[in-house]
């Protein structure tokens, strides 16, 4: 038990990381992937066309992947061109999240703007209410009800993508329970991270039971 | 009621064409309506009824053609634009879809709104009313609807009918001088068909200009002062109800209404 007493503080503290990860990937890729949605809804097939291609590429590509590419591809061109443009390792695993998962919320506001009635903006016509008025007071309230279950997943599987950021030696939860269980030459430390994961996952899928519930006021 | 609108026709609607892609919905279309009067269009589906309403509400641009309501004109007569009618600036035309409210066979309630907030959404956001003003405006539109005890209900909880009573009282809430049905009865369950023909008939009889696209032939004649037979694209016969359901010998029109007499 003094194993667990000395192992927690420890694992708290890549905890914490993991929860910065989680956080401000949330804080950039939810208005990143509303905009995206609403460009990838474009009259404009020079506005769609590359937002389709990002999309296709964040998608079709590992995580993994993609932070290597931004913070070592950062760091080459700087290199290249002489101009400031390399990533530190925290910020460029917060840029590539941010990108990737905007891309994964696009589609889901998408879906969830277009499954609104175009009877519901001809009332809002109608009735004189301006195009952000429209947007914001009677389309996007019932987009939320509709995204709420599948957004529900991505960040559930966010938490655990977290642990992706130790390839560029970022230590999180999951790097540093691997130092720990090479330290005690025990798997025991990796037991315990998946519990912290466990415990997190449980407490945002109570959440969001909470939010729908609250959101069944109507249909 | 000022002078101007009892001389000249509050709308106006005259060689109005649409197509969508090579197929002409509305092919010439001319009527006026009168303040304080009741048009009742009818017509078999397809007819072009419902893409008339929605040229003139806006929510569909015409081809070629005129409308003006309550003594604002929609389109710039005379002007073209690439062969097509030239519509008037955007206030103009702001202006002229705030005088006119449109009632949809759907309802097109908002369903995260109480019933009372769909009813002040418009006059407070769109006219700047302040909230008390809006509130007791809805209430008081919400009792003439006979649904008072529901302001705080949501449109999930009500019957198609009292869902499209509600809808009826969000159109009158921004006072339009028309009012426009898209066949309001058509998703109804036929039980609950009357008590918004009732609504609509206390309306007439509160001198509310009102165009009425419907596939209820008693109600047309009864309610209406005019009455407008369309097919495939054009007016067929217009004129008084008696005229139209008991007079004309128009060959279309009378194979149209023996289908529902039958």
């Amino acid at each position: 038990m003094s194993d667990l007493a000395s192992l927690v503080p420890i694992l708290l503290g890549g905890f914490k990381t993991t929860l910065a990860i989680f956080g401000l990937t949330l804080l950039f890729s939810i208005p990143l992937g509303l905009l995206v949605a609403v460009l990838k809804m474009s009259r404009f097939r020079i506005v769609r066309y590359p937002v389709s291609f990002y999309i296709s590429v964040m998608r079709g590509t590992p995580l993994l992947l993609q932070i290597v590419a931004i913070y070592f591809g950062s760091y080459y061109l700087g290199e290249y061109s002489g101009l400031d443009i390399s990533f530190d390792r925290f910020p460029a695993v917060i840029a590539a999240f941010s990108v990737n998962y905007a891309a994964y919320f696009a589609e889901i506001f998408r879906g969830g703007i277009q499954s609104i009635s175009k009877g519901q903006y001809e009332a809002a016509y109608m009735l004189g209410l301006t195009k952000p008025q429209t947007f914001f007071r009677i389309i996007l309230p019932q987009v939320v009800k509709r995204v709420l279950p599948a957004s529900a997943n991505e960040v559930i599987t966010l938490v655990k993508d977290t642990s992706l950021a130790q390839v560029i030696a970022v230590t999180e939860l999951f790097a540093l329970a691997k130092k720990q269980q090479a330290a005690y030459a025990s798997i025991y430390p990796l037991f315990v991270a998946g519990v912290f994961y466990y415990v997190a996952n449980l407490l945002l899928s109570l959440l969001f039971a909470y939010a729908e519930r609250k959101l069944n006021y109507y249909k | 009621m000022d002078m101007q609108s009892e001389k000249q026709p509050i709308l106006k609607v005259a060689h109005v064409k649409k197509s969508f892609g090579r197929n002409q919905v509305l092919k010439d279309i001319s009527f006026d309506l009168n303040a304080g009067e009741v048009l009742s269009i009818i017509g078999p589906s397809g007819s072009g009824k419902s893409t008339l309403l929605r040229c003139i509400t806006q929510l569909e641009t015409l081809d070629s053609g005129f409308v003006s309501v309550n003594g604002k004109d929609m389109i710039l007569a005379g002007q073209t634009k690439n062969g097509m009618a030239k519509y008037a600036q955007a206030s103009v035309l702001r202006e002229i879809r705030l005088s006119t409210g449109l009632v949809f066979q759907n309802f097109n309630l908002f369903p995260h709104l109480t019933v009372l907030q769909n009813i002040t959404i418009a006059p407070i956001r769109v006219l700047g009313m302040d909230r008390p003003a809006a509130r007791s405006l809805g209430l008081e539109l919400l009792s003439q609807m006979g649904l008072e005890n529901k302001a705080k209900a949501y449109p999930c909880e009500l019957s198609g009918g009292q869902q499209q009573r509600v809808s009826i009282a969000r159109a009158l809430a921004l006072q339009p001088k028309v009012l426009f049905f898209d066949e309001p009865t058509s998703a109804l369950d036929p039980e609950l068909t009357g008590e918004i023909l009732k609504v609509i008939k206390s309306l007439a009889e509160k001198k509310m200009t009102m165009v009425i696209v419907t596939h209820e032939m008693a109600f047309a004649r009864d309610v209406a002062d005019k009455v407008l037979f369309m097919d495939q694209g054009v007016v067929v016969e217009q004129g008084t109800p008696e005229f139209v359901f008991g007079q004309s010998e128009n060959e279309r029109l009378q194979t149209f209404l023996a289908r529902f007499s039958g």
